[in-house]
């Protein structure tokens, strides 16, 4: 592993140098020392270049075009048959029944009865966007004014159709809970770039997705890859401001006494572990300030708040927006992953109008955040993924395909949107058949698009493992091909 | 997709050849890349001369010893004539019907033709096998074709007791074990590390043996005590404490991976998984043999005398996640995958082995075929889910419900539900269920039919004596042959190379930090070699010798100059064995998560020592329930007075959402069989511990504790005459005795001075900030006749005792 080339930009200290470094560090820094890096991080922009962030373990196995990801997660099963694949032939044959030959004697159906479902155009017209004329749904003219950085894959497809096993699947590549988020596998691999601040942060907005901290945690990886939760309102991390009646002056004179008594166990017994806990704490006084600089969102224009729209009525519209923005200042000190959940999506009743309302509180704040990236540089190596565990169903969920139908969970086929980061755009990848039923030309299963995933962070779905219980798992488990259409 | 059986098939094909057509689904495309049977030879065939090259040029190395795909082996007589995962290969005297020529023809389902890549057989080859089966499919017997003894992999021999080696330096040897780990040392020339002091002993043997740091006055005593077999006979106080359930049953919960929610979606709240709990920690306590441990948590419910505690040790079965997304689509798939968890958790906890990896295909390393794993998963198929009546709960809980009910009066929704008196268990259904083998994995592709039997690799499993009209009474039909009852006991049975080897090695590694094998997880052919083998089976050995009997091997383990052991670092070792291999000293690593709670609780006197009874929900941090949904009501309401301050081991487990603070320092994930927890280092930690609502209480109390001894040891405490005379005597004397009480040591007079000057920064930090003074101090039971700056001072040295890392470490 040592000796695959690495990309400039990315971290690449190993445990070893890392260890070496965390012994040298905790016998050198003093109390004094520590106040003055307290003073020095109230202004973090520029310190995401310091030698001792959390290294990598892997490194990259190639150059990487994406150095940053912001994943929103929007569960629940966001319907592509409204939203990006559209069917005239579908809307034509409404109200009849799926023909039997696309069922394939497919026995594992959500709660679909047949005999009772139709088929269903969608609700939503399709507009043209960008000079690329990708269809996408009117209810995202923000996003679509962006279809030109859009790698927009048509024909997803999962393994599984219930809310909780799909999103586990989707996120870790494996049905069942145990194993680590691709958000904790990209920090495994990667590292830190800013030491005030975790490497995988978690916002939510609204609901949790189901499956909750499974999403995002690290399975059998170190704890530290796994993703921490962001509350967006209050305090940013769990127990992150003291108690009341710490003053901050004690604060520190009791961190100080900690780190010195720490430091004389380390010279009494030598072990390492205690330099390793001497910095878990200075890191944690570290956050303490850098998370709460930053939530707060005082330094930024108004013209901006109002582009993302962080004040629109509706709590979740705000949120949504509000975290979206947390998301690129994130990115901008160097946090590796964002993961923004929403759980929102799942329209088993009514979708037409369901849909219009989804749209509209994720479409501003995720072109103003493709449009913020884009202005500050950020989007060439922030990869930015509209993520959904599976699609919904063209039939409609046992009735008639009336205003108040909904569709069903649906897994073979469905769409999701890849940007930046190395992104080819305007580009549509695979379809689904006439019907938006099946992924029918180049299907792209979950496990590619992990692997693309790792891909874009320079890394080999292959050669990314990590030896548990005897075996050397992967992201991908046994499977996965590298899109390459996404970029080139 | 073909999913009759293969007898069907060659039925349905033979009827219709040569163009084959009425088959299953896909029959047609099976039409065309099909090619029409060709004719046998027209001679006489030599295995040896004519069949045996091409199996070998074309077949054994995907069907060979190494691998065996799908089951079968094509370079041993027996395996290659009993089949594979798919059913029989050859039909001797009956090319056309063979398996094996089917699919070297393509004339199978579409998805099989052999071999998978490269040119296919020929007409002339196809032709030579046909008339090889057609002769009679004539094997000779011969030194190549027997089977190669079943495998040589160190921990599937048999346990043989070895002989304790000789020694030099015999005077330091306490017990055998001493003696096998000493001699490997001298094989290196290193001296073994000297004994750790007593103060470091006694924190040792309490953390290790009940999770609790000792009592002053143990420390004190056990110091001072020159009487011999003073360290024996604390051990034997420990083992005997109520606590040690606690302490050791965790570590089981962890294998079992023990929760009091369902998990996936709607993580609801399972009201009496804690039965099992209970049993586990009774069970701990009672020292019951690990023998019957292991049956009755196996197969309880099926011995002749079920007692109520037999069948909720089943409750080890049922603490699988289950779904309840209320879908009969998938209510197959999910008992499959449910059975499936029971097997791959009782293959890791006790044989050690990752069996689960042999669903889809045989195990890549080591000797287990997807068809004994099969076999295996018989025993599990038919089980099913059941709830027994449990003893009646203490009083309290039924007095809590009625006044819950009286308050409630009134409200339709939400009225308290009286507390549930089950114990989640198993049971056999009463309808057999067929077993198949499950075709790479998947439950609906069935391939050959398996009856349950335990693996070849392995001893052979005995079927019990039946006797009359067994389990009949329950109305319980007695499962034909074998049961699980049969496979528990053929776990334990003492020819069994693999459960004792597996439990030593966990109870070795939970006294050092480090397993002698440190694949605890994994005793086959990828897992580490031990790194003292001889130990490990003597271990084994004596463990059985002595009864299964648990106590008495950790009371061996800690008696032992290797435990003993200081383990402060060896620079002069450390290059030449960097993770402590040989354990040329102890090891020193942070406590669990559950300890460092009861850690911080017991050192700042709120602890509350009740064992046993409905997990409880110590306070959550501030605004968590806005944002993360706790799903069940259960985990949102907050328990009040004492049940705020229990053992770690009693905070409810919600799959989904685990505690945070128990989180953050890496309990075991709830989800699966987890047989070691990670031991990071993370900022979230230091948050949990500095801020965390449940530790600043703590510190607060521990503050106040040391304010009273101030105030009884010093004649004035007036704030701005303390520096010096008196007062400076008693504060130094008030940190001595909160790092005694907290390390269990006594501090160094700069460890003191650094206390002391924290005292006083604080003291005029405060002095200047009253109304935060107040706070600090925590307003409702600040000792009378203290200055409230005085303690928050105090509170603020009790922090950052707490908060160091000696103090959640054991040495």
């Amino acid at each position: 592993m040592s000796d695959t080339p690495k990309s400039v930009n990315l971290t690449t200290a190993r445990d070893a140098t890392r260890r070496a470094f965390m012994t040298s560090a905790a016998s050198g820094l003093g109390a004094a020392a520590l106040g003055s890096l307290l003073t020095r991080d109230g202004m973090l922009a520029d310190d995401t270049n310091g030698d001792d962030q959390f290294g990598g373990t892997i490194g990259t196995h190639f150059p990487a075009t994406a150095k940053n990801c912001i994943f929103i997660y929007l569960a629940g099963g966001t319907s592509h048959v409204e939203l990006f694949d559209p069917k005239p032939r579908l809307t034509e044959l409404t109200g009849e029944p799926l023909p039997d030959s696309f069922l394939r004697g497919e026995k594992r159906l959500s709660f679909l009865d047949m005999k009772k479902s139709k088929l269903m155009g969608s609700r939503c017209e399709f507009k043209r966007y960008g000079k690329c004329g990708m269809e996408l749904s009117e209810h995202l003219p923000q996003i679509g004014a962006h279809a030109d950085k859009l790698a927009l894959i048509r024909s997803m497809h999962t393994n599984e159709f219930d809310h909780g096993p799909a999103e586990i699947f989707f996120s870790t590549g494996s049905s069942s809970p145990g194993r680590p988020s691709a958000g904790a596998w990209v920090t495994y691999g990667l590292g830190s770039e800013n030491r005030n601040l975790p490497s995988y942060v978690v916002l939510i907005t609204g609901r949790s997705p189901v499956a909750r901290s499974i999403n995002w945690g690290s399975g059998f990886l170190p704890t530290e890859t796994g993703g921490v939760l962001f509350r967006s309102q209050g305090e940013p991390i769990l127990n992150l401001a003291s108690p009341a009646g710490v003053l901050s002056s004690a604060q520190r004179a009791e961190l100080d006494a900690i780190q010195a008594l720490n430091r004389e166990r380390l010279n009494a017994v030598d072990d390492s572990k205690i330099a390793d806990r001497i910095r878990a704490y200075e890191l944690a006084f570290r956050m303490q300030v850098a998370a709460p600089e930053l939530i707060d969102l005082k330094t930024e224009t108004q013209k901006t708040l109002d582009a993302y729209g962080t004040e629109r009525d509706g709590v979740e519209h705000a949120s949504f927006a509000n975290n979206c923005l947390l998301a690129r200042r994130m990115v901008e000190r160097g946090v590796r992953f964002v993961t923004i959940g929403q759980r929102r999506w799942d329209h088993h009743g009514a979708v037409a109008k369901g849909i219009r309302h989804c749209s509209n509180i994720v479409d501003q704040p995720i072109g103003a955040l493709l449009t913020d990236l884009e202005e500050r540089g950020l989007l060439d190596t922030t990869l930015v993924v509209w993520g959904t565990e599976f699609g919904r169903t063209p039939v409609t969920q046992n009735s008639d395909p009336d205003k108040n139908a909904g569709r069903d969970h649906h897994r073979f086929g469905y769409s999701m949107w890849m940007a930046g980061g190395g992104v080819k755009g305007g580009k549509v990848v695979g379809a689904t058949d006439e019907l938006g039923w099946r992924a029918e030309k180049d299907p792209v299963h979950v496990h590619d698009f992990h692997a693309t995933l790792l891909h874009l962070f320079g890394m080999d779905h292959l050669r990314l493992t990590y030896r548990y219980q005897g075996l050397d798992f992967r992201l991908t488990d046994q499977h996965g091909k590298v899109v390459k259409q996404v970029f080139s | 997709m073909n999913r009759l059986p293969f007898a069907l098939t060659i039925i349905t094909l033979l009827s219709a050849t040569p163009a084959v057509s009425n088959n299953v689904v896909g029959g047609e495309e099976n039409v065309q890349k099909s090619r029409a049977l060709p004719a046998p030879v027209d001679r006489a065939v030599e295995f040896r001369r004519d069949v045996a090259p091409l199996f070998k040029r074309r077949c054994t190395r995907c069907h060979g010893a190494k691998k065996a795909e799908g089951g079968l082996r094509l370079d041993v007589a027996k395996r290659a004539l009993e089949g594979g995962d798919r059913g029989a290969l050859l039909v001797p005297g009956k090319s056309a019907e063979s398996l094996l020529v089917l699919v070297l023809t393509g004339l199978n389902d579409e998805e099989l033709v052999m071999p998978p890549s490269g040119k296919p057989f020929t007409d002339e080859q196809v032709g030579i096998i046909r008339a090889w089966i057609d002769q009679g499919a004539n094997w000779p017997a011969n030194e190549a074709n027997t089977e190669p003894s079943k495998s040589d992999h160190w921990s599937f021999r048999p346990i043989v007791r070895p002989e304790p080696p000789r020694v030099k330096q015999s005077s330091w040897v306490r017990n055998p074990i001493d003696s096998f780990v000493l001699a490997k040392l001298e094989t290196k020339s290193i001296a073994p590390a000297p004994e750790a002091d007593r103060g470091t002993l006694i924190r040792r043997l309490y953390l290790d043996v009940v999770g609790l740091p000792p009592p002053i006055t143990e420390v004190d005593a056990f110091v001072n005590d020159e009487r011999p077999h003073a360290y024996e006979r604390l051990v034997d106080r420990l083992l005997s404490s109520p606590r040690f359930g606690e302490r050791w049953g965790r570590h089981w919960l962890d294998l079992a991976r023990y929760a009091d929610s369902n998990g996936y979606e709607d993580d609801k709240y399972r009201p009496d998984a804690w039965r099992y709990r209970d049993w586990v920690v009774s069970s701990y306590n009672n020292d019951q043999p690990y023998d019957t441990f292991t049956v009755d948590q196996l197969a309880g419910d099926r011995r002749a005398d079920a007692t109520y505690e037999a069948k909720a040790a089943t409750g080890f079965h049922r603490m699988t996640p289950s779904n309840e997304a209320g879908n009969p689509a998938v209510e197959e798939e999910y008992r499959v995958k449910t059975a499936k968890d029971r097997l791959n958790t009782t293959g890791t906890v006790w044989l050690g082995l990752t069996v689960g990896c042999a669903q889809c295909h045989s195990h890549k390393y080591d000797p287990l075929t997807q068809r004994e794993y099969y076999q295996l998963y018989a025993f599990f198929n038919s089980t099913i889910e059941i709830n027994v009546d449990a003893p009646r709960l203490p009083e309290k809980y039924y007095e809590a419900y009625r006044k819950a009910k009286k308050e409630f009066k009134g409200h339709i929704n939400n009225t308290p539900e009286p507390p549930s008196a089950v114990a989640l268990t198993v049971a056999e259904g009463l309808d057999f269920r067929q077993t198949f083998v499950h075709v790479r994995g998947d439950f609906l592709q069935k391939g050959v039919n398996v009856a349950p039997k335990t693996p070849a690799f392995l001893p052979p499993i005995k079927v019990r004596e039946r006797p009359q009209g067994e389990a009949r009474a329950d109305r319980i039909p007695v499962v034909r042959d074998v049961d699980r009852l049969d496979l528990a006991h053929w776990i334990v049975d003492p020819q069994h190379p693999l459960p004792a080897r597996v439990e030593v090695n966990r109870l070795w590694r939970h006294l050092f930090g480090h397993a002698l094998v440190r694949t605890p997880e994994d005793f086959g052919v990828q897992g580490e070699p031990p790194t003292h083998p001889q130990l490990v089976d003597w271990l084994a050995a004596e463990f059985m010798e002595r009864g299964w009997q648990r106590k008495a091997t950790i009371k061996l383990i800690v008696s032992s100059a290797t435990y003993r052991q200081s383990a402060n670092a060896r620079p002069e070792i450390e290059e030449r064995d960097p993770q402590n291999r040989l354990v040329a000293r102890q090891n020193r690593f942070p406590v669990e998560a559950e300890v460092v709670r009861d850690l911080s609780l017991s050192a700042s006197g709120l602890l509350v020592l009740a064992l046993g009874g409905p997990s409880v929900q110590p306070p959550l941090p501030a605004g968590l329930t806005e944002q993360v949904i706790l799903k069940d009501e259960r985990f949102r309401e907050e328990d009040e007075g004492d049940e705020r301050f229990r053992r770690g081991v009693y905070t409810n487990v919600q799959r989904t959402f685990p505690y945070p603070s128990l989180l953050a320092f890496d309990s075991a994930d709830a989800n699966v069989c987890s047989t070691r927890r990670d031991r990071s280092m993370t900022p979230l930690q230091a948050l949990t511990l500095l801020n965390e609502r449940a530790f600043f209480e703590c510190a607060q109390n521990l503050g106040h504790e040391l304010a009273r001894t101030m105030l009884s040891q010093a004649v004035t405490t007036n704030v701005g005459a303390s520096d010096g005379g008196v007062n400076g005597s008693a504060i130094r004397k008030c940190i001595k005795g909160a790092i005694h009480r907290c390390l269990s040591r006594s501090p160094t007079s700069t460890e003191i001075d650094i206390l002391v000057r924290l005292f006083h920064q604080h003291r005029a930090i405060y002095n200047s900030a009253p109304d935060a003074a107040a706070k600090m101090a925590g307003s409702d039971a600040v000792p009378d006749g203290i200055h409230a700056t005085d303690v928050a001072a105090w509170v603020g040295v009790a922090r950052t005792i707490l908060n160091l890392e000696e103090f959640i470490t054991r040495e």
